[in-house]
C-alpha cells in the first residue's frame, strides 16, 4: 500500500497506471510527482487548518481506480442544457477533461486541445514547461493530481493574437465517489502581445463527485489574460483547484473566482511576478449557504521591481456555511517599488455561518507600498432602516445591500456575458437568503 | 393626523419615553425642544418605526390608524418621512436609483402609476433646485463621502421627491453652517402646504427663526413638560431648561 499523509492508495495500481502513460516525458513527470507524494513534506495541518478536505475524501470517496462509462444520451441532454446560446462567445465543452468537439466552437486563432492531440511543436512547448510552475511541493492534492491526472487541456495562443470574444469552457464531471476520474491538468501558454479571456464553469453530473484541476499558466511579455472561474454546482461536488500563473515583463492577469455552491471547495491561486512591470488583479466573490465550505488560498510573489498586485475578495455566508480566506503576499529583496494591495470583506448572515480569514505578508524589500485589511460583520441594520424609512421593504433593502456589497467586484468584470451570468446567479442566491431568513 | 397617547418606549430595558402625548393636525409645524438625552431623537425614530426601540405601552395613530405594529416601510408609504440626524452612507447604491425605487413604491401604494424615466428626471430637476443639490452628487452612492451639509440637503431633497404628509426633521440643523441652514430651511418652507405637517426636533432656537413653528413643546426626561407658541422657544434660548 502506498501512503501519503494518511491517504492510502494501492501502490501497484498506481504504478500500473503510470506505466500505461505512452509519452515518456509525461511518464517521468508522473513519477516525479509520485516521489513528492512519497516524501510527505506537506504541511497539511497548517495549510488545511480550516478545511477538512483530506478527511472528507478519506471518508466519502473510493481510493481505487474504476473504469469510466461512455457518454450516455441522458448525460448529453444534461450537458446541452448548460450551453449558452450566444454568438458573442466561443464555447468549449469538456467531459472529465475530454474536449467534446461536436459541442465545441474553438476559435481558429488558438490551439485548444487535449494533451494526446498535440503536434510536435506543441508537444515540445508542453515538455519545456510542464510541471515547473505548480504548487505540488506544498500541496498534497496538487502532487496527487500530478500523478493521477487523466486528461490534459492545452491552450496556446501565438504572439500578437487577440481573441476578441470570451471563451466559455464548461467542464462536466461524471465520476461518483471516485477520486481518480475527474482529475484534470491544464496548461495555458500565451506568447508576447496576445490577449485572451477564458471563463470556466464546473458542473458535476452526479452527486458525490470529486474533481481536481491543476492549471499552469505562463504569460509572456505584454500578454493579457482574463481568467474567470465560476463554481455554482447544484450537485454539491467536492472540488480542488490550483491555478498557477507565471508572469513575464509587462504582462497582465485578471483572475476572478466566484463560488456559490459546492460541498467543499478549495481554490489555490498562486501568481508569480518574475519580471518587472507586471500587473495582476485577483478578485473573488463567495456567496454561500447550507453547508457549503469554500477556501480561497491565494499567494502573490513579487520577485522583480515595479510590479503591482491588487487583490480583493468579498464573501457572504448564511446557514451553516464556512468561508476561508488566506492571502499571502511575498515581496522579494529585488522587488523594490512594489505596489501590493489586499483586502477581504465578509458579511455573516446567520449565527452558524463562519469565516476564517488570514492575511500573510512577507516583505524583504524596503521601498514598497503594501496594504492589507480584512473586515467581518453583519448587514448594517442602520442602512436597512434608512432604506425602509423611504418605503422600501426589508427584503428589498437586504437585497439592495447585498448587491451593493458585491458591486465593486462585479464592476471589475470586463466581459458583459460573465457579468450578466454572475448577476443572474447572485439574484437567485439572494432570493434563497431571503427565504432562509 | 398624528396622535400619540401615553407612549412609553424603551431601548435595551432603559425606559426613554415615559408616557408622552402629542397631537398634530394637518398643516401644522411643531417644534420639539429639550436638553440632551431627553428622548427627542427616540421620539423621531419611534414615529418612523425603528425596530430597535420597544413600545412598552401607549399608541401612535396616523390618520386614525394605530401604527404601533407597522414596519418602517409601511409607515413611509403612508406618508411619514424621517430626515435623519446622521444620514447613513451606503456604498454601492446609487442615490438616484434608490430614490426612484422608493418613489415608485410609494406611488404604487397610493395607486398611482410609476413615473417613467423622463418624468422622473423632470421631477428630480425641479426638486434639485429647491435644495440646490448637484446632479453629480446624486449620481454617487447614497451619502458616500458627502459633507455634513450635503447629507442634510440630500435628506430634504428626498423629502421633496417623496412628498410625505408628515415630515420629521431630526436635528437637521446640527452640523450646518448658516448658509446651508438657510438653504435647507428654505427648502422645507417651500414644501409646506396646508395639507402636510412637520415635526422639527432641535436643540437650538436658531433653526426656528427660519422654520417658524406653530407650536413648541419641551421634552424633558421622556415627557412633554410644557407646550406653547414660538415665543416659548425664545424664552428657552434665554433661560435654558432649568426653570421648567
Amino acid at each position: 500500500m502506498f501512503k501519503s499523509g494518511s491517504l492510502i492508495f494501492d501502490d501497484k495500481k498506481i504504478k500500473d497506471f503510470i506505466n500505461k502513460e505512452s509519452n515518456p516525458f509525461l511518464k517521468k513527470s508522473r513519477n516525479n510527482f509520485l516521489k513528492k507524494l512519497g516524501e510527505k513534506k506537506f504541511n497539511i495541518k497548517e495549510e488545511y487548518k480550516y478545511t477538512p478536505l483530506k478527511q472528507s475524501i478519506e471518508k466519502n470517496f473510493n481510493l481505487r481506480f474504476e473504469i469510466e462509462k461512455s457518454i450516455s444520451s441522458t448525460t448529453e441532454k444534461k450537458i446541452l442544457s448548460h450551453i449558452i446560446n450566444d454568438n458573442n462567445v466561443y464555447q468549449i465543452i469538456t467531459l472529465d477533461g475530454k474536449i467534446i468537439k461536436k459541442f465545441s466552437n474553438i476559435p481558429s486563432k488558438i490551439s485548444f486541445k487535449n494533451f494526446d492531440e498535440l503536434d510536435k511543436k506543441e508537444k515540445s512547448l508542453l515538455h519545456n514547461h510542464f510541471g515547473e510552475n505548480d504548487d505540488s511541493d506544498d500541496d498534497i492534492f496538487s502532487a496527487l493530481n500530478g500523478v493521477l491526472w487523466s486528461k490534459g487541456l492545452f491552450v496556446y495562443i501565438k504572439k500578437n493574437q487577440v481573441i476578441d470574444r470570451p471563451i466559455i469552457v464548461n467542464n462536466f464531471y461524471t465520476s461518483e465517489k471516485n477520486i481518480f476520474s475527474s482529475q484534470l491538468r491544464k496548461f495555458i501558454f500565451m506568447e508576447k502581445n496576445s490577449k485572451l479571456s477564458i471563463c470556466e464553469f464546473d458542473y458535476s453530473l452526479i452527486s458525490n463527485n470529486f474533481n481536481s484541476n491543476v492549471t499552469e499558466i505562463i504569460l509572456e511579455e505584454r500578454s493579457e489574460l482574463d481568467y474567470f472561474k465560476i463554481q455554482n454546482d447544484s450537485n454539491n461536488s467536492t472540488s480542488f483547484n490550483s491555478t498557477n500563473i507565471k508572469q513575464k515583463k509587462n504582462s497582465i492577469s485578471n483572475t476572478f473566482t466566484f463560488s456559490f455552491s459546492g460541498d467543499i471547495i478549495r481554490n489555490n491561486l498562486n501568481i508569480s511576478l518574475i519580471d518587472e512591470n507586471c500587473y495582476c488583479n485577483m478578485y473573488g466573490i463567495y456567496a454561500l449557504n447550507n453547508k457549503s465550505h469554500v477556501d480561497n488560498h491565494t499567494s502573490v510573489d513579487h520577485i522583480q521591481k515595479n510590479s503591482i498586485s491588487n487583490e480583493h475578495y468579498k464573501g457572504i455566508m448564511n446557514g451553516h456555511s464556512n468561508g476561508v480566506f488566506n492571502g499571502k503576499i511575498f515581496v522579494r529583496k529585488e522587488a523594490q517599488k512594489t505596489n501590493a494591495f489586499q483586502s477581504n470583506n465578509n458579511i455573516i448572515l446567520s449565527d452558524d455561518a463562519k469565516i476564517n480569514t488570514k492575511p500573510q505578508l512577507e516583505i524583504w524589500a524596503d521601498d514598497v507600498k503594501c496594504s492589507h485589511g480584512c473586515t467581518t460583520g453583519q448587514l448594517d441594520e442602520k442602512a436597512i432602516f434608512y432604506l425602509q424609512s423611504r418605503g422600501i421593504n426589508k427584503d428589498k433593502a437586504v437585497s439592495i445591500l447585498i448587491n451593493a456589497f458585491f458591486d465593486e467586484i462585479i464592476q471589475k468584470i470586463n466581459q458583459n456575458i460573465v457579468k450578466d451570468k454572475i448577476n443572474e446567479i447572485l439574484s437567485t442566491k439572494i432570493e434563497s437568503y431571503l427565504n432562509e431568513r | 393626523m398624528l396622535s400619540i397617547k401615553k407612549l412609553k418606549v424603551s431601548i435595551e430595558n432603559n425606559l426613554i419615553l415615559k408616557g408622552l402625548n402629542l397631537d398634530i393636525n394637518q398643516g401644522e409645524v411643531h417644534a420639539i425642544m429639550g436638553p440632551n438625552g431627553s428622548g427627542k431623537s427616540t421620539l423621531a425614530s419611534v414615529i418612523a418605526g425603528n425596530e430597535n426601540y420597544k413600545v412598552e405601552s401607549g399608541s401612535i395613530s396616523f390618520y386614525g390608524k394605530n401604527i404601533n405594529d407597522f414596519s418602517p416601510d409601511e409607515r413611509a408609504m403612508m406618508g411619514i418621512f424621517l430626515a435623519f440626524q446622521y444620514p447613513v452612507e451606503i456604498p454601492g447604491v446609487s442615490t438616484i436609483n434608490f430614490i426612484k425605487t422608493a418613489l415608485n413604491r410609494i406611488r404604487e401604494f397610493n395607486k398611482k402609476k410609476p413615473l417613467d424615466a423622463v418624468n422622473f428626471l423632470k421631477t428630480m430637476k425641479k426638486k434639485m433646485n429647491l435644495v440646490k443639490i448637484d446632479r453629480d452628487l446624486l449620481s454617487r452612492s447614497i451619502n458616500e463621502g458627502f459633507s455634513g451639509g450635503e447629507k442634510k440637503r440630500n435628506e430634504i431633497f428626498q423629502m421633496a421627491m417623496l412628498e410625505p404628509k408628515l415630515s420629521i426633521l431630526d436635528e437637521t440643523d446640527s452640523g450646518l453652517d448658516i448658509d446651508a441652514l438657510k438653504i435647507v430651511s428654505n427648502g422645507v418652507n417651500k414644501l409646506r402646504t396646508k395639507d402636510n405637517s412637520t415635526i422639527v426636533v432641535t436643540h437650538y432656537q436658531r433653526l426656528l427663526d427660519y422654520i417658524v413653528p406653530d407650536y413648541v413643546h419641551v421634552l424633558i426626561d421622556g415627557k412633554i413638560v410644557k407646550s406653547g407658541s414660538k415665543n416659548l422657544a425664545i424664552e428657552l434660548e434665554n433661560k435654558g431648561y432649568d426653570w421648567l
